[in-house]
């Protein structure tokens, strides 16, 4: 188990070496730099010069992207180009807003698409099956921030249950902290939902084909326990795979949800640096994405063992 | 031992009614709550800015002099100014008992330190090459007479030192008190003399201005960014929401009381609504296609008249502005004093000399490539008609979007056939020539390359009798306009819209918040 670990945490290295080299160049390929975004239309040409050199954007690329490395294995991932901040606690800050509705959103969706799918599948082909698989395809097919901006005209503007802009942390006040990220969090359920309840299905409908269900069912065990004790837990194991990638997916991608709500989070912060070409920003948060990834996969595939006692890590 | 009595009842309730008035009091906080579309870059006047952290900013610091509503300078933070040695030493008087945020007095020695700052290249102040050898004019000398008197010395007389001192992006040069920085000259914090102070700036998420108790305003009546500055709410919340779509859901649910920088769509929707009271104000922005003179296609000037004459201005404006903006081809606004007869007179649609044009300049449709952008919706929907207006005599526009970073990529290199560009206001005659005017060998962001045309923009700069200048401008207007280096099509128009609880507000030419004298139920 432990060699397992050490093998994997030691091919992130070069997985992420690639990640930064290829960030770093499709950053600096976008047409358009942080100079002129700064200066705009009245960008003096010597005053455009100093300030590309104080912000080491003169320098050829190379050099900056050495700079950047050298930099990054002292865990140091910069400063913003547009506010002079820290990139690697500016990145944490807005993760942490980012992550919990994430996560909660994603475990939520898991919670009501696998048993969903569980019993699509049980009663496959059914009119229930056929209600579950229509509705998660249109769950499916719903583009988020539209499903967003209706949740919030609804429960935000026309019923006024919620409000409609604005975040507090947790930590300052639990309920209305908690009333800010209801919304963005219901939008990101409904939508994972659906990519859920299809996965959860179609992996139930593979278990309840083979034959130790039949097994069960022959041996008199209730249809109950056949699904709770045989198919489900077989059924989950393909399912936590992506979760799995869901999770990344969304922290990648979350930067709409986060714009619909006026959330301080990690998807908005690099939609708004890639605006203002804030290189050493996109570059921190793409790579913090990535790294991500890789852990969240890591946790999973570690995890897998535990639903699926047929998978051993060594 | 005696024992504690317990506290009567009498003081049990004065108590009560203390605690009672004390929530009272803070319950009854006046907030206003106002929208930015993108977080502000910093809290240091005029260095690392742009135009949200400029309106923020302009509520705290204040500077010698500031613009009026119709574009003329007045004072602020001199009551007075006089100038000799043949226009290069201007002598400011200051306003007695201007307090700073921290409760000092201002003096000419926080004057001279401040400006002295601003001109340190280290402090990167946006408008130190103003002062450059390139600029308007060098600063020879800054001097502190007595405590109440300024004496600024110039290597040469220039027009444009007082709007350059008072410009909104260069933070209005202002004077803030020298604590804002710390020993090792770092800044910490503006301590200005502004009507509000700064209070609380939640990166991302918004940034709080809380009445100045100490600010004592001018007498004057409330004016660009001078006059009398009465604030009438304890705080102002600029909240940063990027969509426009949850700001407007914001203004609708009671959440937001103001949006400034409305859109022309999101007008069109909150117009027909009962709780929203919209202010609609002419801005010095400028809207215009530009043609790249260097083009082996749009050298000739033939062609770039062609479209010019191809193109109806005013349906465009029309369309694209709702009857916000009034068609301009000017390059000076409408709102500037120097917008007289001459610049009334601009392209006239004529089908007939535009093809005929074409013909001359043997012109057999070849495509001219258009850069535009979908961050301005005005800019996109200008190019569209502008676009199809010139197909109507056989010009082949075909349209590139970019988003506003690589556009201005494109235009700072001047690598480009033509654009579709906006410009921001510029608030002196010479300035809005100056943005247009210039050498593009070394200047390619420039789009009028005429001789001429800059020299009398140099004299421009350098004459302060208004007759005179106004002979410069409309001269430069008709040779602008006969050698057709950009279409200017409209100046903008700043539209935000309000809860009705919202009174007071006034829009103006600058096209910047201003939430002094606003009250809010």
């Amino acid at each position: 188990m432990l060699g397992y670990l050490a093998r994997r945490l030691l091919m992130t290295i070069p997985t992420l070496l690639l990640v930064a080299i290829g960030v770093f160049a499709l950053v600096r390929l976008i047409p358009g730099d942080p100079v002129q975004v700064m200066l705009g239309d009245a960008a003096d040409p010597a005053q455009a010069a100093q300030l590309r050199a104080q912000l080491g954007l003169d320098q050829p690329i190379p050099v900056q992207f050495m700079h950047w490395i050298a930099k990054l294995a002292t865990g140091d991932f910069g400063h913003s180009i547009t506010n002079n901040l820290a990139v690697l606690p500016l990145i944490l800050e807005r993760f942490q807003v980012s992550a919990v509705i994430v996560l909660v959103a994603v475990a939520a969706a898991a919670c009501i698409a696998v048993p969903a799918g569980l019993v699509a599948a049980w009663k496959q082909n059914s009119l229930l099956d056929l209600s579950v698989v229509g509705g998660a395809t249109l769950l499916l097919s719903i583009p988020s921030f539209w499903l967003g901006l209706l949740l919030l005209l609804l429960f935000g503007l026309k019923l006024k249950w919620l409000p409609v802009i604005g975040y507090v942390p947790f930590t300052e006040n639990f309920w209305q902290a908690a009333s800010f990220i209801v919304l963005p969090i219901a939008t990101l359920t409904m939508v994972e939902i659906g990519v859920l309840t299809r996965m959860a299905r179609a992996a139930s409908i593979e278990v309840l084909r083979l034959e130790y269900v039949t097994h069960a069912r022959a041996k008199g065990v209730p249809e109950w326990r056949v699904l709770a004790r045989h198919v489900l837990p077989n059924a989950f194991a393909p399912t936590w795979t992506l979760i799995g990638l869901v999770l990344g997916h969304l922290l990648g991608g979350i930067a709409v949800i986060e714009t619909v709500f006026t959330l301080p989070g990690l998807g908005r912060l690099l939609v708004d640096s890639i605006f203002a070409r804030d290189y050493p920003v996109v570059q921190g948060c793409l790579l913090f994405t990535a790294v991500i990834y890789v852990v969240v996969n890591l946790v999973v595939d570690l995890c897998y063992p535990l639903f699926d006692p047929r998978v051993t890590v060594a | 031992m005696r024992r504690r009595r317990p506290a009567p009842a009498w003081a049990v309730g004065l108590a009560a009614f203390a605690l009672w008035a004390m929530l009272g009091k803070a319950g009854a906080e006046t907030l206003l709550r106002a929208r930015i579309n993108a977080d502000i870059r910093s809290t240091d006047p005029g260095t690392n800015r742009d135009a949200n952290t400029d309106a923020v900013v302009a509520h705290i610091v204040e500077g010698l002099v500031a613009f009026r509503d119709d574009t003329s300078i007045g004072p602020m933070l001199a009551d007075s100014w006089a100038v000799s040695n043949e226009g290069k030493t201007y002598t400011f008087r200051l306003r007695q008992g201007v307090k700073f945020h921290n409760g000092a007095t201002m003096t000419a020695d926080d004057v001279v330190w401040s400006l002295k700052r601003w001109l340190d290249p280290a402090t990167q102040w946006r408008c130190l090459s103003e002062f450059s050898a390139s600029g308007i004019a060098r600063i020879e000398k800054i001097e502190a007479p007595d405590a109440q008197t300024v004496a600024i010395t110039l290597d040469q007389p220039t027009a444009l030192f007082l709007p350059t001192i008072a410009r909104p992006d260069c933070g209005q040069t202002a004077v803030i008190h020298r604590d804002s920085v710390g020993a090792d000259g770092k800044w910490i914090g503006p301590i200005g003399t502004g009507p509000f102070k700064l209070a609380e700036w939640k990166r991302g998420q918004y940034v709080d201005v809380v009445r100045f108790d100490g600010y004592v305003s001018r007498s004057e009546p409330r004016t660009g960014y001078t006059g009398a500055k009465d604030v009438k709410v304890d705080r102002v919340r600029f909240n940063v929401i990027p969509d426009s779509s949850a700001a407007k859901a914001g203004l609708l649910s009671g959440s937001l009381d103001v949006i400034t920088a409305l859109s022309i769509p999101d007008l069109e929707d909150l117009k027909s609504r009962p709780a929203v009271q919209l202010s609609i104000t002419p801005s010095l922005s400028l809207t215009g296609i530009l043609f790249q003179t260097r083009d082996p296609l749009l050298k000739d000037v033939r062609i770039r008249r062609a479209i010019a004459l191809s193109i109806d201005t005013a349906q465009i404006v029309d369309a694209v502005m709702l009857g916000t903006a009034r068609p301009n081809n000017s390059a000076l606004p409408i709102g500037s004093p120097f917008y007289g007869e001459a610049q009334s007179h601009g392209y006239e649609q004529n089908i007939a000399e535009a093809k005929k044009l074409l013909v001359e300049a043997g012109y057999r449709g070849q495509p001219i490539k258009m850069i535009t952008n979908k961050r301005y919706s005005f800019v996109f929907d200008a190019s569209v008609l502008v676009q199809a207006m010139a197909q109507g005599v056989g010009i082949n526009i075909e349209l590139e979007v970019m988003d506003w970073a690589a556009q201005l990529d494109r235009y700072n290199r001047g690598d480009y056939q033509s654009m579709a560009f906006v410009y921001s206001a510029r608030l002196d005659p010479s300035l809005s020539f100056e943005m247009l005017t210039g050498p593009k060998a070394t200047q390619p962001r420039k789009v009028w390359d005429n001789p001429e045309g800059q020299e009398m923009l140099r004299q421009s700069m350098m004459i302060d009798d208004a007759a005179k200048r106004q002979a410069l401008f409309d001269d430069m207007h008709k040779r602008f306009i006969a050698d057709v280096p950009m279409i200017v099509l409209f100046n903008g128009a700043e539209l935000t819209a309000l809860r009705n609880g919202v009174k007071g507000y006034a829009g103006w030419l600058y096209p910047q918040p201003r939430f002094w004298g606003v009250t809010v139920e």
